[in-house]
């Protein structure tokens, strides 16, 4: 498999700050900590943000298959009808949306 | 004063490995009376033991390695298979999950619709919070390695920054997946989508908040001043379990959220 030129050069870096004894391996990996990782996280925030402005907030219409929601055990809390993490926006119960939902 | 002939740690008798045995029996046994009989006593008192075992073995660990000065080079050794055992096994573990996620996956039955994702899933966008998740994960694997050479290299001060930046990393990534998992249009119980996703990514999300507490408690450590730049294995351990828990994340990001979206 071929590598790209980039890749080549950043491998020899990465393989040079790996080094424990090499002097400033330390200075290497924090240099890449705010210069690639950190940008690269910003990056990917920016991002969410603005394919979140851009979704719509409608839920598809509710449909009861018989293969979701499942209820064979009712679950330990509560009514036992909602899972741990249930969102009335956007999970139904086997009977349908809880709130009237836009 | 007896001198021991040899450079292995012969332990002095503990009683951690019986209370985490029965804590462990006390929180297994304590689930099943729960979901049954809807008592969270025993599964309570199982976890109370079993996070004092923790403190206190480790604790005891601590005191015997760094202010005893019994883990010597073969010993060290011996601490490091141990660990590589370890993560060998958690590795073997996630196997499992990912091996029920690709069997229902790759040949989806009638009742799901004949397709993957199930009929009436409507599955996350792998390129909106998953990819931040992937970059936070990927950031915090050379936040560490960056920890890890300051360590070596007795800089003190950027080896607690760059601890410090690795956990708060580990947890935005719990803080953006606990959001992921409320907002998620889909539940456990939606059929084997659910199981499979809830099961792999929640094990992980465990695999997460353990690993950045191990970080946490070696932050600790080294504000204490116990790692010197020859001797940190804490660290390595902590180290290694991080990198790990990344690199399960990358295997589900790629299968779960984007293969199987």
């Amino acid at each position: 498999m071929a590598m790209s030129p980039t890749a080549m050069v950043a491998r020899r870096a990465l393989a040079a700050a790996s080094q424990g004894s090499h002097e400033g391996g330390a200075r290497t990996w924090k240099i890449l900590s705010f210069v690639l990782a950190l940008p690269g996280v910003s990056v990917c925030m920016a991002n969410v943000y603005m394919k979140m402005q851009a979704h719509s907030h409608e839920n598809p219409e509710f449909v009861p298959y018989p293969h979701l929601r499942i209820r064979t055990k009712p679950w330990p809390w509560g009514d036992g009808n909602h899972s741990l993490f249930h969102n009335s926006h956007t999970n139904a119960l086997p009977t349908g949306y809880e709130d009237s939902h836009h | 004063m007896a001198h021991q002939a040899h450079a292995y740690h012969m332990v002095d008798p503990s009683p951690w490995p019986l209370t985490g045995a029965v804590g462990a029996l006390l929180m297994t046994s304590g689930l099943a009376i729960w979901f049954h009989f809807h008592s969270m006593t025993l599964m309570t008192l199982g976890l109370i033991l079993l996070l004092l075992t923790m403190y206190q073995w480790w604790r005891d660990i601590i005191r015997e390695g760094t202010f005893q000065g019994h883990h010597t080079p073969p010993v060290q050794k011996g601490l490091r298979y141990g660990m590589i055992l370890f993560i060998t096994s958690e590795v073997f573990f996630f196997l499992g999950f990912f091996w029920a996620f690709y069997h229902s996956s790759l040949a989806p039955t009638p009742e799901l619709g004949g397709c993957w994702p199930p009929t009436g899933i409507t599955t996350l966008d792998p390129f909106e919070v998953p990819l931040l998740n992937t970059a936070v994960l990927l950031a915090s694997g050379v936040t560490v390695t960056w920890a890890h050479h300051s360590i070596m290299e007795g800089e003190r001060k950027q080896t607690i920054q760059s601890l410090a930046l690795t956990i708060i990393l580990g947890l935005y990534f719990t803080a953006l997946q606990a959001m992921e998992y409320y907002e998620a249009p889909f539940t456990i119980a939606d059929g084997v989508y659910g199981s499979t996703f809830f099961v792999a990514t929640g094990f992980h999300g465990l695999h997460v908040i353990i690993g950045s507490t191990f970080l946490a408690v070696c932050f600790l450590r080294q504000i204490q001043y116990h790692f010197t730049s020859e001797h940190h294995f804490g660290f390595e351990a902590a180290a290694w379990y991080w990198h790990f828990v990344d690199v399960v994340w990358l295997f589900l990001y790629v299968s779960i959220y984007w293969w199987g979206s």
